[in-house]
């Protein structure tokens, strides 16, 4: 059992020696830097374990549980830590809290309220829809909480730490993970390939084009209604296309039936793509390709040292949008392609986990599934930051 | 002139017709919102049944909303009670019996019925009701739901497949399958599979009743509330067991698709003819039999084939009841009991039964058809009504009561896909389910259990 405050006070000496370093190497007073990360450490350390009530350190716990209550405070004394250092030295410093490109050059309101009843509209829906379901997930997460129960419990952070002790979610992690990166690159690939040839100057090309991107305005539900029926396993409209050879258990086999997923998700994914893309070719300047034409570059040399190059900026876009889709819309896809998650949950995703087990399901579990979907919402976020940190760099916005 | 004397009088007869009109109208009918578990000819049903009764009684107004398994509605309707919006009579399968009842949402039938002997003029006789119904749904001596699709798992032979192997009969053990699988998948133009089942808990839960196995324990949570899970005996690992020799000797035909989702893919298999026979509801007996019609076979049902090395000691019935909200409005709930009662009549539970194959729930309706001649022009329509009859009631035989039931139910299903498609071993991942089984009740108990 440790009690809360040598935690409150170790956490608050940590947070001192952090900021009084930071201040020091800035030049400002060593001494404002210990006093403010003394309090912001100290805070930030309670930021989880107040609502909490330290209960994961309480005795009955096992020691797993205490590491896991550890690594709350040190994210709480980040997240607390990190801002309020940033924002001192910049005001410390004299600087402006805004970076120079953000700054408007001219228009500014006369009284600074003014901005208030602008941003109502749009603070009041991101509340309502937003803010405050965040606050409520994380709330359920640490309850034992079932739709339609008549009360909930408090469970500390059970719900978290039996996802560890439990190897079937790393399985539902991993299936996730490659799921995604399959549908994600097969689709980019596929599409920047048609989107090439859609491009050519070829009789009736308008056409082509709409009958590509038109899979983009089916819902995903449709997109699994209509592949259900060609790959069903017994009479599917693909055994009678490709024999009874080919006869795989599209839906029923545990090792096919992710890629009838992935396949149905691709397909539906690339109108939009392709609609990107071939928005994009048209912004390679003609003159470009001509020149290197002239330079005596090949179709293939062009392609991959000029038009590719030119595509980043959408390329980085669509990898963004892309990876959200693969997360968090192929819910009703494989609900109708494998309702349940499929055989040996082969196609079960931490998403259609998280609307299962909590929503659509027979288990009703809010509590499990609001704890699971924090786990996706943080992964999702890391992935992003990783994609703009090493991707971001090698996008070229301009010639 | 005439013209606009004539104008003259319209104007006024316009105004005098407006304000004598509020006086005039009869009273807004009263809205009765009922959600049914289904999307297809049955719903049909339902809609046709709710527009006679509309028109009979013009105070009310039934409005039907279908939906597409027993297992959604179930999650939309703890959705909907959550935020207030619950329908006045909701369509519950078997396994939502112990939710519904500990949710406090509901109103029994006995309770709103009072000592009345009609209602709207139309007559109140629950002793009418046969009798493993009105057993199952009478819980702590209340009639609490009103019983109206109520089935039993039976089995279905393609009997072209069955004849050409030289099988008369159809298979009535496990071994007795397993022998007519050899001989049917020997045969030159073979199906397919020899048969299926939907992988739903329920079939599971009709072979561990036929072995005289408990699926929860404390008398299958009719003596107490039941505490821990039973179905993790040597008959529950049987049923696993012979399900997997069966797939693997590829008989088996199994689609993927677990709870509510599976039933369909049986449905398919069976009418295109890629499977000889099928375990399934004797809900679909009238279907089932128009698929031999239409397809130039015959389909035979005979009762669920059991385990022979424990014997048969009964079937469970299953099918769904419809549930009163509790707190409406009197002149609604009146209405809502009204059509329940209107519902599940005579003439409509003999025209129910004949559309879809559910056992003709009321005593009168059965003489009624018998009358008629139905039985002995549709043999198969006996068979679900004559294995319940025929069944010992014991504390197996007449189901489990078991809170968190649904979820349960999924953990079962789980097991048996898990069972089929790898070489684990049956016990060891019954035991799991089991475990896992145990976790959701002892949750819902802790939630819902003052």
């Amino acid at each position: 059992m440790i009690s809360p405050l040598p935690l409150v006070m170790i956490a608050a000496a940590i947070g001192a020696a952090l900021l009084g370093f930071a201040f020091v190497r800035s030049g400002v007073r060593w001494f404002l830097g210990l006093g403010l990360g003394a309090v912001a450490g100290g805070a930030g350390s309670m930021l989880f374990m107040i609502p909490l009530d330290y209960c994961t350190f309480a005795a009955e716990r096992k020691p797993y549980e205490a590491e896991f209550g550890f690594l709350l405070v040190g994210i709480g004394m980040a997240v607390v830590l990190i801002p309020v250092g940033w924002i001192s030295l910049r005001l410390l410093r004299g600087e402006s809290l805004m970076s120079t490109a953000s700054q408007p050059t001219q228009g500014t309101f006369r009284h600074w309220w003014i901005a208030i009843p602008l941003l109502a509209p749009t603070i009041t829906i991101l509340v309502l829809f937003l803010y405050y379901p965040s606050i409520e997930t994380v709330r359920l997460s640490a309850h034992l909480s079932r739709l339609g129960a008549k009360r909930e419990a408090f469970v500390c952070t059970t719900n978290y730490t039996r996802l560890v002790e439990n190897s079937d979610y790393l399985d539902v992690v991993i299936r996730t993970m490659y799921i995604s990166a399959a549908i994600v690159v097969l689709s980019m690939v596929l599409s920047l390939l048609i989107a090439t040839m859609a491009y050519l100057p070829i009789r009736g090309a308008s056409i082509y084009r709409t009958l590509l991107i038109w899979p983009n305005a089916i819902s995903p539900a449709v997109a699994g209604l209509i592949f259900l029926l060609i790959f069903n396993p017994l009479g599917g409209i693909i055994d009678h296309v490709l024999g009874s050879a080919f006869r795989l258990g599209w839906t029923n086999d545990p090792k096919v039936a992710p890629w009838t997923i992935i396949i149905a998700s691709v397909w539906k994914s690339m109108g939009y793509n392709i609609l990107f893309y071939i928005a994009g070719l048209q912004n390679v300047p003609k003159d470009l390709i001509e020149a290197g034409a002239i330079d005596g570059a090949g179709l293939i040399r062009r392609f991959t040292h000029i038009v590719l190059p030119m595509l980043s900026p959408i390329t980085f876009f669509l990898i963004i949008t892309n990876m959200t889709y693969a997360f968090f819309d192929t819910y009703a896809t494989i609900d109708y392609l494998t309702p349940g998650g499929g055989p040996l949950e082969s196609t079960n995703t931490m998403m259609y986990q998280v609307a299962q087990l909590g929503v659509f399901g027979e288990r009703a579990d809010l509590g499990k599934a609001a704890a699971q979907s924090i786990v996706l919402f943080v992964m999702v976020i890391g992935m992003t930051i990783v994609s703009f940190r090493t991707g971001g760099r090698q996008v070229t916005y301009g010639a | 002139m005439t013209v606009r004397r004539f104008h003259i009088v319209m104007m006024v007869l316009v105004i005098l017709a407006a304000v004598l009109m509020p006086a005039t109208v009869a009273q807004e009918p009263a809205e009765i919102e009922v959600w049914v578990a289904f999307d297809d000819y049955r719903l049909d049903w339902v809609n046709e049944v709710a527009a006679e009764f509309n028109a009979m009684f013009p105070q009310y107004n039934v409005v039907i909303a279908g939906g597409r398994s027993y297992e959604t509605m179930f999650a939309e309707a703890t959705v909907a009670a959550e935020q207030g919006e619950q329908p006045a009579v909701i369509h519950y399968f078997e396994a939502a019996t112990q939710d519904a009842r500990d949710s406090g949402l509901f109103k029994p039938i006995a309770d709103a019925l009072g000592d009345r002997t009609e209602v709207n003029g139309l007559p109140v006789d629950l002793d009418d009701f046969i009798g493993p119904v009105a057993a199952y749904y009478t819980l702590d001596g209340k009639f609490t739901s009103m019983p109206w699709n109520t089935s039993s798992a039976i089995w279905f032979s393609n009997m072209s497949y069955l004849e050409a192997a030289g099988i008369a009969e159809p298979p009535a053990t496990w071994d007795e399958v397993e022998a007519a699988c050899e001989a049917i998948m020997a045969l030159d133009n073979a199906p397919q599979y020899c048969f299926s089942w939907p992988n739903h808990g329920w079939f599971f839960e009709q072979w561990l009743a036929q072995q005289d196995a408990l699926f929860v324990n404390n008398g299958n949570g009719r003596d107490e509330r039941a505490t821990e899970v039973a179905f993790n005996s040597d008959a529950g690992v049987a049923i696993l067991t012979w399900l997997d020799d069966m797939y693997n000797k590829g008989y088996l035909y199994y689609s993927g698709a677990q709870g509510g989702d599976s039933w369909a893919t049986v449905d398919q298999a069976y009418q295109t003819q890629q499977i000889a026979m099928a375990a399934y509801s004797s809900s679909d007996t009238t279907l089932y039999t128009q698929f031999g019609i239409d397809g130039g076979f015959t389909t035979v049902a005979s009762f669920l084939p059991y385990n022979d090395d424990t014997g048969w000691t009964g079937n469970l019935i299953g099918g769904g009841t419809l549930w009163l909200t509790d707190g409406l409005d009197p002149e609604v709930e009146e209405g809502a009991l009204t059509f329940l009662l209107y519902m599940t009549n005579t003439e409509n539970a003999a025209s129910w039964h004949k559309l879809t194959g559910y056992i003709a729930i009321r005593n009168s309706a059965n003489e009624l058809l018998e009358s008629e001649g139905w039985f002995a022009e549709n043999p198969n329509q006996t068979v679900a009504a004559a294995q319940l009859a025929q069944s010992q009631v014991t504390p197996a035989t007449s189901g489990a009561l078991v809170g968190g039931f649904p979820a349960i139910r999924t953990e079962i299903t789980g097991a048996i896909d898990r069972v089929l498609l790898t070489d684990d071993d049956p016990a060891e991942v019954l035991a799991e389910a089991a475990e896992e089984a145990n976790i959701i009740i002892e949750e819902y108990n802790l939630l819902n259990v003052d």
